[in-house]
């Protein structure tokens, strides 16, 4: 299933915006702007950047996706469906009780997760402990986390950001998935980290500046990891929050969508019309 | 001095170095906690094993949980409410929601730390990870049986948190030997049931003597296990006595006497009285004075269940 062809990663990324819209249309609503930010980033990381096997989801040398803010969730259901994990049908199960596909993830329900997220500022302390226990292990796994950028304002990441740096964890990759808003407004106004990169290379981490939701260059970037040996590795990945439908993209109002008939029929049609000129 | 006594944070050094050369698996993480609290040895012979984040308390829980994820079995002592309180709602996710094989030690329970006052009691602790669904909380009586916890503990598959003063603890068994969810009755009587937990109990086993030769028959239950609860044993000893008083170094909310009255209310309706510490900012003071405060020592527990008696019969 891997692949190093853009198009055809972009093509996925598509795809899983599709899974998104089905999972929405079940549950009648869903966080639609941050799970398209970051499911470009999801996607290369699974159909390109991680070794890993649907078929043995926990073998010990694989590749591990820690999704810190689980509110994106949508976005690694859909890649992991699309990826074989489970079964589509699953998808429109979302928003029932005891669903294994609940808002957030949950490692118990659904092969394929790593944590229980959800509550920011958890999945980069999971991820350095991970880290660190590969690196005794002499196992070449990496692990990989997205956070928000308003989910740096969780001060426990921070923590996290020495303990990786301290500990030389160049086998740790940190995207921040940096679309500049929140609930409440812009990021920069809310709550500033700004500028993300200098923070993190002030506690010793190496760092890029990508754009986030072009393929080519999160694929880059991703094999260009380690960026340094023994430090760890931060994307700055600059986003558009909503990204894969029009209506949504950059508008702070998409965080949670409960779309009207038409907007959803919209969506279908933006996405089809754009799978269908990739596939030309 | 009737028995004698160790160190606890020595003990757990002990068993966790000799848990380690037996299980490669286990790891100490440390919030600049480790190396002078008994985990020198560790560090001395595992170096590569032993994780120091400096004072880092929410770290250390998402560390640890991570650590477990890649089959690991970390064990992380700190001061109790930096293990509890603190880093609560990683605790609270990290090790419970994802149920982690993650060992956790409070230390310096109670008011252990008496000389600095409420912001290093450890008086909530049972009651917050006591809320947190499928983690195991293990408060032993003694020193042997520190050990037994700890070796059980350390093999154990599972969330558990271990709770134990640092003072010097008596050892009041021979026996070791110690199974997650077992109370014990360690004194039949047939007047009034005293149910206890930690190193305090050596109190209890002291007051029941005194209260025997005053002709009262106390039934003493010791439950080195809050959770899961042996709520058998909590109901043998609602039948044979008819009242129950629970000692306990921890608030009166929340701790084992809440969750004694929680099974009473269940299972086995009797009066239950609460001797803890009262819900309130205990002043910094020598420990036994904050003991005697609270009626924890012998006298204050023969006072407590005599009134309780003669207020029940009146």
């Amino acid at each position: 299933m891997r692949t190093d062809n853009i198009k055809e990663l972009e093509i996925l990324a598509q795809k899983s915006r599709q899974n998104v819209l089905r999972m929405i249309r079940a549950n009648g609503s869903g966080h639609l702007g941050p799970a398209y930010s970051c499911i470009d980033i999801v996607t290369a990381l699974y159909f390109h950047g991680m070794d890993i096997d649907p078929k043995n989801p926990k073998k010990a040398d694989r590749d591990i996706f820690l999704l810190s803010a689980g509110h994106k969730g949508m976005a690694q259901y859909a890649v992991l469906a699309e990826a074989g994990f489970f079964e589509k049908s699953i998808l429109d199960t979302f928003g029932q009780f005891q669903s294994p596909i609940p808002g957030h993830p949950d490692m118990h329900k659904l092969s394929g997760i790593e944590a229980n997220t959800g509550s920011l500022g958890h999945g980069l302390n999971l991820a350095c402990g991970i880290a660190l226990a590969k690196k005794q292990d002499g196992l070449k796994s990496r692990v990989f986390v997205i956070t928000g950028d308003g989910e740096l304002a969780e001060g426990s990441n921070w923590e996290a950001a020495a303990v990786a740096a301290h500990y030389g964890l160049d086998n740790l990759v940190l995207f921040v998935d940096r679309n500049g808003l929140q609930i409440s407004g812009q990021t920069k106004d809310v709550m500033s980290f700004e500028p993300v990169a200098d923070h993190f290379e002030g506690f010793g981490w190496m760092t890029k500046e990508i754009v986030g939701n072009d393929m080519k260059e999160i694929v880059s970037a991703i094999d260009a990891v380690p960026f340094e040996k023994g430090k760890p590795n931060l994307v700055v990945a600059n986003t558009v929050k909503g990204k894969g439908f029009s209506k949504a993209e950059n508008q702070v109002d998409y965080h949670y969508w409960k779309p009207s008939t038409e907007d959803m029929a919209l969506a279908e049609k933006e996405l089809a019309a754009k799978i269908a000129e990739l596939e030309k | 001095m009737k028995y004698e006594m160790f160190d606890a944070k020595k003990i757990i050094g002990e068993v966790t170095l000799q848990e380690a050369d037996a299980n490669p698996n286990i790891v100490v993480v440390s919030t600049d906690s480790a190396p002078r609290t008994g985990m020198a040895g560790f560090i001395a012979k595992y170096p590569d094993r032993y994780y120091e984040l400096g004072i880092m308390e929410q770290s250390a829980i998402g560390v640890s949980s991570g650590f477990a994820t890649a089959g690991k079995v970390p064990v992380f002592c700190a001061p109790a409410p930096f293990v509890t309180a603190r880093p609560f709602e990683m605790f609270k996710i990290d090790i419970g929601y994802m149920q982690q094989n993650v060992k956790a030690i409070g230390r310096n329970c109670g008011f252990n730390y008496s000389d600095l006052g409420p912001t290093h009691y450890g008086l909530e602790d049972i009651a917050l990870v006591r809320l947190i669904p499928g983690v195991t909380v293990l408060a032993p009586i003694d020193a042997s049986q520190l050990r037994g916890a700890m070796r059980t503990m350390l093999r154990h598959g599972g969330p558990v948190y271990l709770r134990i003063g640092t003072a010097p603890i008596h050892k009041i068994f021979d026996e070791e030997a110690f199974v997650i969810g077992e109370g014990k009755v360690v004194r039949e009587g047939k007047d009034v049931a005293i149910v206890t937990t930690g190193e305090i109990a050596v109190n209890v086993f002291e007051a029941a003597e005194t209260l025997a030769a005053q002709g009262i028959n106390a039934m003493v239950v010791t439950m080195p296990t809050i959770s899961p609860l042996d709520e058998a044993i909590i109901r043998k000893a609602a039948e044979a006595t008819g009242r129950i008083v629970v000692v306990e170094e921890h608030y009166e909310v929340g701790g084992l006497g809440t969750a004694v009255c929680e099974t009473c209310a269940k299972i086995a309706p009797v009066p239950v009285k609460r001797l803890g510490v009262p819900h309130v900012y205990l002043s910094a003071g020598p420990y036994d004075d904050l003991v005697k405060y609270c009626k924890l020592d012998s006298a204050g527990i023969v006072e407590t269940v005599k009134a309780f008696i003669a207020q029940e019969n009146s």
